[in-house]
């Protein structure tokens, strides 16, 4: 009897059915809506697109994992998420190339080259989109310098098309705020519906993936620095924030890149702080510097206070609190009656 | 019902499991054919055996005893033979010195010793007395010994008792079913306690998974105004026992220190019950209620056993294990000991013994930590379990003990949350045992 052999490990001994991939694949459910939406205004842009992105992403993952010798990782899904983010982070009429490109930056360079899932200090998507955003100029050269062999690269739209924000900026009309919220095909193709984001993330909320703290100080941020400092005149005061909450990256950086779990802070007090300052930022690159990419821009410089965050707000101990001395009188009960 | 508020920070929910047995009654088992009795089975100094090979034994009568203050006295739990005083095999893993007594079958029992039953004409020293002769300890799963808890210094008065009838963790049912069956016996246990120490208050903390126990309960303590059961929101670990005065009594007790810091002691309701035996029938520790469950177990049941029972043979009579088991666990499956073999003992801390089969756990390998704080969130004495068990992994015992390693209770959340696998839980305890070593050392 004594040699019957039962597997023997230290507790707990259930586990949570949730895994690494199973949270990626909630993700890739939760991005559903508005990938739907970008495909219903840019049509088969949309979908070669995100193909070429979702394709480039895992093959950039295996190439790099191989080259380092490394396991393949494919099933953790993590590559997929990144590809479909820098995908609807890039504009509606962006070339392929660019997104490919974005996409090999975001999952080779800034997850693989740092380790691999988990040890990425930035967040991939926003480190591969503000790549291919900050080499322009050099595309430019790069177009010039081949234009006498005739060689055709596609729209250079690496700048996403007028935004909203952009319109904003120009003094142009723009889409009521209504159409806004649910669809308006400006900017690039996370960009078309605050109705399909909110959606998306609220299914993440409810699947515990993400904490209500990044999102809402972000947009409590925005709001703030919009009520404040936005240009009031073509809208009426209380409609600006809104116009910059529901337009531009603010809800698909808020929902789904800055809530990325490896570069956020991990207690809830670091949450808001990380939030705050996202949605502050963000709000700086729109007024003072220029109207795209402020909220990739801003996730990725608070990515790298990360660490800093995490150590300064280290959670109290139980109990670090002074104890309440004991009563001697009994209190009153905690419980409803039944 | 009353729709429970009371709950802590943190904590998870795991799928409970309960219904393979809360609906069965508790059925009492012929005493066994032979008994192993650990001299160890509570947390303190071990027992000296008190017989040897071919002495004869009542049921009742005590067969190991130690000096030490903390300790308990064990008993024979069979009448018969001594056959063998020897280490054996011990839910801990260890091999430990134990007493096995081959039954008579006669089943013949000690004389209590004491004359007066009625626990009010008795005083709290002779309570105490009789608390600890009976060998009673935290039947709950730590095993304490009850005296010591019951004994708190002079400068620490105690003004609330608190049961534990929470039973948070998943699969066991000896404690629902206990209230259901002898709601009597643990308030006695309760009012006993409240004696003792001179406390105001008893308060019995329910999680709300439990509606029937809740109800027999109130009952119960009906007409008695110092007495309150307490509906509390079913989360694992609900019952751990800062998280329970937390929501009971709305007190804190603080870091490194102990309920008694807070002016509370806090006990198990099978303990209360078997404190009521002692004080009021004169009878020691020799039985408990067993959870016999999990999915690798072809018949779940509720079982009343003789401590040093097999609990192979306990399986046998639950027909047995199935083919496909992987997992044996004394206790429940988040904080139970995995065995490797079922040739063991029942002891007086043995609350359940979980089997589980092939499917209900998995062994899968670890990822890198992906930093989703989950374990944080769900962490019930607000630690970082990440960082702990990152700096456990690299032996970074100071760093661990930054991170406040020896606050950890061990009750498993961050491990069970943990995505992408990481044994969290293992690694604290590693740095949490070195941590305590060397503060120990200094």
């Amino acid at each position: 009897m004594a040699d019957t052999q039962f597997s023997v490990t230290t507790s707990p001994h259930l586990r949570t059915t949730v895994t690494v991939s199973s949270a990626m694949r909630d993700v890739l459910y939760a991005l559903a809506p508005i990938t739907l939406v970008s495909i219903y205004w840019f049509k088969f842009n949309a979908v070669f697109l995100i193909a070429v992105c979702l394709i480039v992403a895992m093959l950039t993952e295996l190439l790099f994992r191989k080259a380092m010798n490394k396991p393949a990782t494919l099933k953790d899904g993590s590559a997929l998420v990144t590809g479909l983010l820098v995908a609807l982070c890039s504009g509606g009429c962006s070339a392929w190339w660019v997104g490919a490109l974005a996409t090999f930056i975001a999952v080779g360079i800034a997850k693989e080259l740092m380790g691999g899932l988990g040890w990425n200090r930035f967040n991939p998507a926003a480190f591969g989109r503000i790549s291919v955003f900050l080499l322009t100029p050099f595309f430019y050269w790069l177009g010039l310098a081949f234009s006498p062999l005739q060689a055709s690269f596609g729209g250079l739209d690496v700048i996403t098309s007028a935004t909203p924000l952009a319109l904003l900026k120009q003094g142009t009309a723009l889409p009521d705020l209504g159409s806004l919220f649910l669809s308006f095909p400006g900017g690039a193709l996370g960009e078309t519906s605050a109705l399909a984001l909110l959606i998306g993330g609220a299914y993440l909320l409810y699947k515990e993936h993400i904490r209500w703290h990044i999102p809402v100080s972000i947009v409590a941020g925005v709001f703030v620095m919009a009520l404040l400092f936005g240009d009031h005149s073509t809208t009426p005061f209380y409609l600006t924030p809104f116009y910059h909450i529901f337009s531009g990256g603010v809800l698909l950086g808020a929902l789904f890149m800055a809530t990325d779990w490896v570069t956020s802070p991990i207690t809830p007090r670091g949450r808001v702080i990380f939030g705050l300052a996202i949605g502050i930022l963000l709000m700086i690159f729109r007024l003072a510097l220029g109207p795209t990419e402020g909220t990739c821009f801003s996730i990725l410089i608070m990515n790298a206070f990360v660490p800093l965050i995490d150590r300064l707000t280290r959670q109290r101990k139980f109990g670090e609190a002074p104890a309440r001395p004991a009563p001697v009188a009994v209190k009153p009960s905690l419980e409803k009656s039944s | 019902m009353a729709v429970s508020i009371a709950t802590f920070k943190g904590g998870v929910h795991p799928e409970y499991f309960k219904e393979l047995t809360a609906s069965l009654a508790v059925t009492p088992v012929e005493p066994p054919k032979q008994v192993v009795i650990p001299m160890l089975q509570h947390i303190g100094a071990p027992c000296e055996p008190l017989v040897k090979p071919g002495d004869r034994v009542l049921v009742g009568e005590k067969i190991g005893e130690s000096e030490a203050f903390v300790s308990a006295p064990v008993h024979a739990t069979v009448s018969g033979e001594i056959t063998a005083v020897a280490p054996h095999a011990h839910p801990s893993g260890q091999m430990i010195e134990a007493i096995t007594i081959e039954s008579d079958g006669e089943d013949s029992w000690e004389q209590p010793a004491a004359v007066e039953f009625d626990w009010e004409k008795l005083s709290p020293d002779e309570i105490r007395r009789r608390i600890r002769e009976a060998g009673i300890v935290g039947l709950g799963g730590a095993a304490f010994p009850a005296h010591v808890k019951l004994a708190p210094p002079e400068d620490k008065p105690i003004d609330t008792v608190i049961l534990n009838g929470a039973e948070c963790e998943p699969y066991l049912t000896a404690d629902h079913r206990l209230m259901l069956e002898q709601p009597q016996q643990i308030v006695t246990g309760l009012l006993i306690m409240l004696k003792i120490l001179g406390a105001g208050r008893g308060i019995i903390g329910i999680e709300d998974n439990k509606a029937d126990a809740l109800r027999v309960m109130r009952q119960e303590i009906e007409g008695r105004p110092e007495l309150k059961v307490a509906s509390l929101r079913t989360c694992y670990p609900q019952g751990a026992e800062k998280m329970l005065i937390e929501v009971t009594a709305g007190r804190t007790v603080p870091a490194g220190g102990l309920p008694m810091d807070v002016g509370v002691v806090n006990h198990n309701v099978g303990t209360a019950l078997a404190i009521a035996r002692a004080v009021t029938e004169g009878r020691p520790l020799v039985e408990r209620v067993v959870t016999v469950t999990g999915g690798g177990v072809a018949r779940p049941a509720n079982l009343l056993v003789r401590i040093g029972t097999r609990v192979g043979d306990l399986l046998e009579l639950c027909g047995g294990m199935k083919e496909d088991t992987g997992k044996l666990i004394i206790g429940g499956p988040m904080m139970g000991l995995s065995q490797p073999h079922p040739d063991i003992p029942v002891v007086k801390g043995t609350s359940g013994i979980t089997v589980l089969s092939d499917e209900e756990f998995e062994l899968e390998e670890a990822t890198a930590c992906i930093k989703c704080a989950k374990c944080v969130d769900s962490c019930p004495v607000n630690l970082l379990p990440l960082f702990l068990a990152e700096a456990a992994e690299h032996g970074l015992i100071e760093r661990a003990e930054k991170y406040r390693a020896a606050d950890c209770i061990e009750c498993g959340c961050c491990s069970y949350i943990c995505p992408a696998r990481r044994p969290l839980t293992q690694w604290i305890r590693l740095a949490k045992a070195e941590v305590l070593k060397r503060r120990r050392q200094r």
